[in-house]
């Protein structure tokens, strides 16, 4: 019996040494990021990066989308040591910076000289308090104005334009407005409840921000939607909120005539053109801007990674992490319709040969903005400021508080905020 | 003739109360251990270190780098305390409003529903069965239904038109009804499940004591709150504890319906907590919100304990 | 019960407008009660665009039965529903062993401590989970028990929920019983065996279902201690239709109302216990 129980245990703990020998030579980088069996650019990466980098695996973790950063947050609580971390939404940088859970970057980046300009600006929002570099980005989504085409067609309306000021579009929204609901209604344009989609817009001169604590700026763009909202040129907040309903189910329902948004819905776009559950031509072109800020400027969302503090393999991480987000990365990401960080006159090309993507000029113009800027700066308030400025969004949306009111109480929030 | 059928002679139980008072502790112990044990690795350590959290400066990181805060934590959020602008005063008081409604309309919603479906009503069965639904239902499903039945035209302002009340707005996006809307909700869906827990109890019920009353001629009225009534004290004593913490613990509804708002007007205690912990990083702080929370629950169920023996009747 | 209920019924004929008022009632509730399973019925027969559509339309365009069959496709649903179905099954037995064991305790028995004790676990059931969440968690890991579903089977198998319902339960249980069966020479455990158990019938069923209910369901629990796709249960796997820039929520749908399949068949099973008055005839002696 005891004979039997130690053959069995050699042979159990062959077993399980077997694999680790075979193992040893390669380095596997475990990343962890979201949605990674929907979004078809994760493999790409791997196996370009497998390909380059002999020795090196990358494996994924696939958490979903939502709950994401609460999910991350807590492994690293725990002490997960995963190597390479995907970064959802902005704060997490600088929490999980402060936290210590992901390594400053600057020592490799020195190291390996990395060219910082590249991202256009859009690797400052991933510097933590102290100055450090703790993350880059690898994608930058930046704002867009979408348009139906057919719908300006058949109204016989010129598409908007690459230089268009936001009073302009007001008109236009409202020229292009006809019907009514339920038969043959067509809306001029299209806001999303978020805050950014109404109002972000105010940043866009490169002076004002969102974490200055005075949000007189944003009065302009409040009194436009609900103006908008008030000529029936636009669907009302507060049923757009109680209905939940989805902006790409708005746009995609073909009566709606533009769409600021975000350039990630340009892979929604281009997949369904491609797929042929698109029943209308699209085009883009860059956001409207006030009078006195130049044609073309903008504001952005980078997505970005990050490498773990309690990761065993910190320089085969950041050999992944400078991959995606540099030029090579850049030239994967960007046959798949998103837009790279990393962006210059080559890859813009690319970018607009993927299939799907709206052939007229306007459009590839509007691939190089003049200027982006962040839509939050860092800073140490900026977390809450956003849910206090998300909350009074909410209240001047539903007119529960005329404009005027609504931005007094967020001068009057930011102001206590910022004093603690 | 109630009394003699055995309901609460209070002689009698500090005669029982007596005899069991001898029982041997050891028995009891072993009674304990298995569900103990358990309880206490896995939910009492973590509470106690997150009661200890309250008195921490803690933002996630090593363990080492936590140190000592005293009473900072709680004079952060009690500074500019009040309850319209600063933040614990603001969920506090939504959250007790919430409260306020909630567990009693649920709790008598739970007990007509069981009522009348404990009865030999045609296909109770059927019906036992779907209201419990509400409760396994996906949330996002019966909260969407309920937000576009409460919304601008929907079917809810509709009848109320019709009886002269005109409301003109989609609840979930208005101040003031908003968090009616999710009082409505909530107690949708305790009623079902509370209700299971009332025919559980209703079981216990024993015929006699109905043929007694029926032989003094108590009518239906009088059955309830003579026999019905006082032989369920001990469910409606578990059901208004498990609601009241259910209600100051109010977070998934919110988040799905509300969000929260408009504003803040239907932010909770615990949105504020999942805030503080998972927003803002503030461990320490969201433990001290969690502290107000727990000890007035704590409070209520104290309470609820001590006049428990002035009308729940047990055996 | 249910017959001398019916007997007293008959002998007042003018109840014949309140049962038809009840019946009313309760039809018109049963809608409103089954409206959001229309709802998911017909969301998950649409488009993905078409579930939030506004105005609201309750038959899709066309029904695309298809749904059903592509989430089997798209995510390892099989794997899913044998985690949830591990995961709850053994939660539901640890659960109803645990406290009706220790409910005896505290119902039935005196002891040094006990309400002390017994405020204890209703205490924690105040402490919002979100708050000690994360040193749980830390001490999980540290066992090793971080992606297992080990973790969760822990976590919900001695939940004071249950402890405090049996209890409550018990004290409503005659002493008389519990007393007569010690002078017949009955141990404690058998007390608890013999006598309380099978009085706890109605009970017990409801707790089974609260904790079939309750696990089955639950997101949060397996959203922070499952990671691996091969160990996730039935509520976070839905949440791989919930993309960052897209949500399927017909798949959502379809996959929740298949999901609510096993959660239906026990609630139908067991609610003749709770029904058939199994209590009423062991209260007489």
């Amino acid at each position: 019996m005891r004979r039997i129980m130690a053959v069995l245990l050699a042979a159990v703990m062959l077993a399980c040494l077997a694999p680790a020998a075979l193992a040893e030579e390669d380095v596997t980088i475990t990343v962890v990021a979201w949605d990674i069996a929907t979004t078809p650019y994760y493999q790409m990466y791997k196996e370009a990066f497998e390909a380059a980098n002999p020795g090196l695996k990358v494996e994924y973790i696939d958490l979903a989308a939502q709950d994401y950063s609460q999910k991350v947050g807590t492994m690293l609580a725990g002490g997960d040591k995963s190597d390479v971390l995907f970064i959802k939404e902005l704060s997490d940088a600088t929490n999980w910076s402060a936290q210590g859970y992901i390594a400053p970057l600057d020592d490799y980046i020195a190291a390996d000289g990395l060219d910082m300009g590249a991202f256009a600006g859009m690797a400052d929002c991933y510097v933590d308090l102290e100055g450090n570099q703790v993350a880059l980005p690898y994608r930058a989504d930046y704002w867009v104005l979408f348009y139906n085409k057919d719908l300006f067609d058949a109204a016989g309306v010129d598409y908007p334009t690459n230089d268009m000021t936001w009073d302009q579009y007001a008109e236009l929204a409202k020229q292009m407005t006809s019907g009514t609901e339920g038969v043959d209604k067509v809306y001029g344009s299209h806001y999303h409840t978020w805050r950014s989609d109404v109002v972000n817009w105010a940043v866009c001169d490169g002076v004002n921000t969102l974490a200055d604590g005075e949000y007189g700026d944003l009065a302009y763009f409040y009194n436009l939607a609900l103006d908008l909202e008030d000529a029936g040129a636009v669907m009302a907040y507060p049923d757009l909120k109680a209905s939940g309903l989805h902006y790409r189910g708005a746009f995609a329902a073909g009566n709606v005539a533009m769409l600021p948004m975000g350039y990630w819905e340009m892979g929604n776009l281009v997949s369904d053109t491609n797929s042929g559950d698109m029943s209308f031509n699209y085009g883009f072109v860059a956001v409207p801007h006030k009078e006195d800020v130049p044609a073309g400027s903008t504001f952005g969302s980078p997505t970005g990674a990050s490498i773990n503090t309690a990761s065993e393999n910190k320089d085969a991480a950041w050999k992944f992490l400078s991959y995606i987000a540099g030029e090579e990365g850049a030239k994967t990401l960007a046959p798949t319709g998103n837009r790279p960080a990393f962006i210059n006159d080559a890859v813009a090309e690319v970018m607009a040969l993927v299939d799907g993507f709206p052939t007229d000029e306007a459009s590839k113009a509007a691939l190089i903005p003049t200027a982006v800027y962040l839509e939050w700066p860092i800073g140490e308030k900026v977390t809450e400021l956003k849910t206090m400025t998300d909350e009074e969004h909410t209240l001047i949306m539903t007119r529960e508080l005329t404009v005027e009111e609504g931005i007094a109480e967020m001068n009057e929030r930011a102001a206590e905020i910022l004093a603690d | 003739m109630l009394n003699a059928t055995g309901l609460g002679g209070n002689a009698n139980r500090r005669y029982r109360a007596g005899k069991l008072e001898k029982r041997n502790t050891l028995i009891a112990y072993t009674f304990l251990a298995p569900n103990f044990i358990g309880f206490f690795i896995f939910t009492l350590i973590p509470v106690a270190f997150s009661i200890a959290l309250a008195f921490l400066n803690w933002n996630g990181g090593a363990l080492n780098t936590i140190t000592f805060a005293g009473l900072e934590n709680f004079a952060t959020l009690l500074k500019r305390f009040n309850f319209t602008r600063n933040e614990l005063g603001v969920t506090l008081k939504n959250t007790a409003f919430f409260t306020l409604f909630t567990v009693p309309l649920s709790i008598a919603c739970a007990l007509l529903l069981a009522l009348a479906l404990n009865r030999a009503v045609c296909g109770a069965k059927v019906f036992r069965t779907i209201f419990f639904f509400p409760y396994i239902a996906s949330l996002v499903a019966v909260c969407v239904c309920w937000s576009f039945m409460l919304m601008k035209l929907g079917p809810v302002n509709q009848m109320l038109e019709l009886v002269g009340i005109s409301v003109g707005k989609s609840w979930t996006q208005s101040r003031e009804y908003a968090i009616w809307a999710l009082i409505i909700v909530s107690v949708w869906r305790n009623a079902g499940y509370y209700m299971v827990m009332y025919l559980a109890g209703l079981q216990g019920v024993p015929a006699e004591l109905y043929e007694a009353a029926t032989v003094d001629g108590a009518n239906g009225w009088h059955k309830f709150w003579k026999v019905t009534f006082p032989m369920l004290t001990p469910t409606t004593f578990f059901v208004s504890i498990m609601m009241t913490i259910y209600c100051f613990k109010i977070f998934d509804v919110v988040q799905i319906m509300t969000e929260g708002g408009p504003g803040r007007s239907t932010k909770m205690l615990v949105n504020y907590i999942y805030q503080l912990a998972f927003i803002d990083i503030k461990y320490g702080q969201a433990s001290a919100v969690a502290m107000a929370l727990f000890a007035i629950v704590l409070i209520i169920t104290l309470a609820q304990f001590r006049i428990e023996k002035k009308w729940v009747n047990y055996m | 019960m249910t017959t001398w209920a019916q007997r007293r019924k008959r002998a007042y004929p003018g109840k014949a407008i309140g049962k038809a008022a009840l019946y009313a009632a309760l039809i018109g509730l049963s809608c409103v009660a089954l409206l959001p399973f229309l709802w998911m019925l017909s969301s998950s027969l649409k488009l993905d665009n078409e579930v939030f559509q506004y105005p609201m339309r309750w038959t899709p365009k066309t029904f695309h039965w298809d749904n059903y069959l592509l989430i089997w496709q798209r995510v390892p649903l099989t794997t899913y529903f044998r985690n949830t179905a591990i995961v709850a099954v053994a939660v539901t037995f640890a659960q109803i062993l645990s406290s009706s064991f220790a409910a005896y305790a505290f119902a039935k028995m005196r002891f040094k401590g006990r309400d002390a004790l017994f405020m204890a676990y209703i205490a924690t059931i105040a402490v919002p989970w979100q708050v000690y969440m994360v040193p749980q968690f830390i001490m999980m890991r540290r066992m090793g028990l971080y992606d297992t579903l080990w973790a969760l089977i822990v976590l919900q198998s001695f939940s004071a929920f249950g402890v405090f319902l049996m209890r409550q339960f018990y004290l409503g249980i005659p002493n008389d019983l519990n007393e007569a069966a010690r002078i017949d020479g009955l141990s404690e455990y058998g007390v608890w065996a013999r006598i309380i158990l099978p009085l706890a019938a109605p009970a017990i069923a409801a707790l089974v279902i609260f904790t079939f209910v309750n696990t089955w369901n639950d997101y949060m629990g397996p959203l922070i201690y499952l990671t691996k796709d091969q160990n996730k249960t039935i509520q976070v796997g839905l949440r791989r239709f919930i993309q960052q820039y897209t949500s399927d929520y017909h798949l959502i749908m379809a996959a929740s109302l298949v999901s609510l399949l096993p959660v239906g068949a026990v609630f139908l099973f067991l609610q003749r216990y709770f029904i058939e008055g199994i209590a009423t005839t062991g209260i007489k002696g």
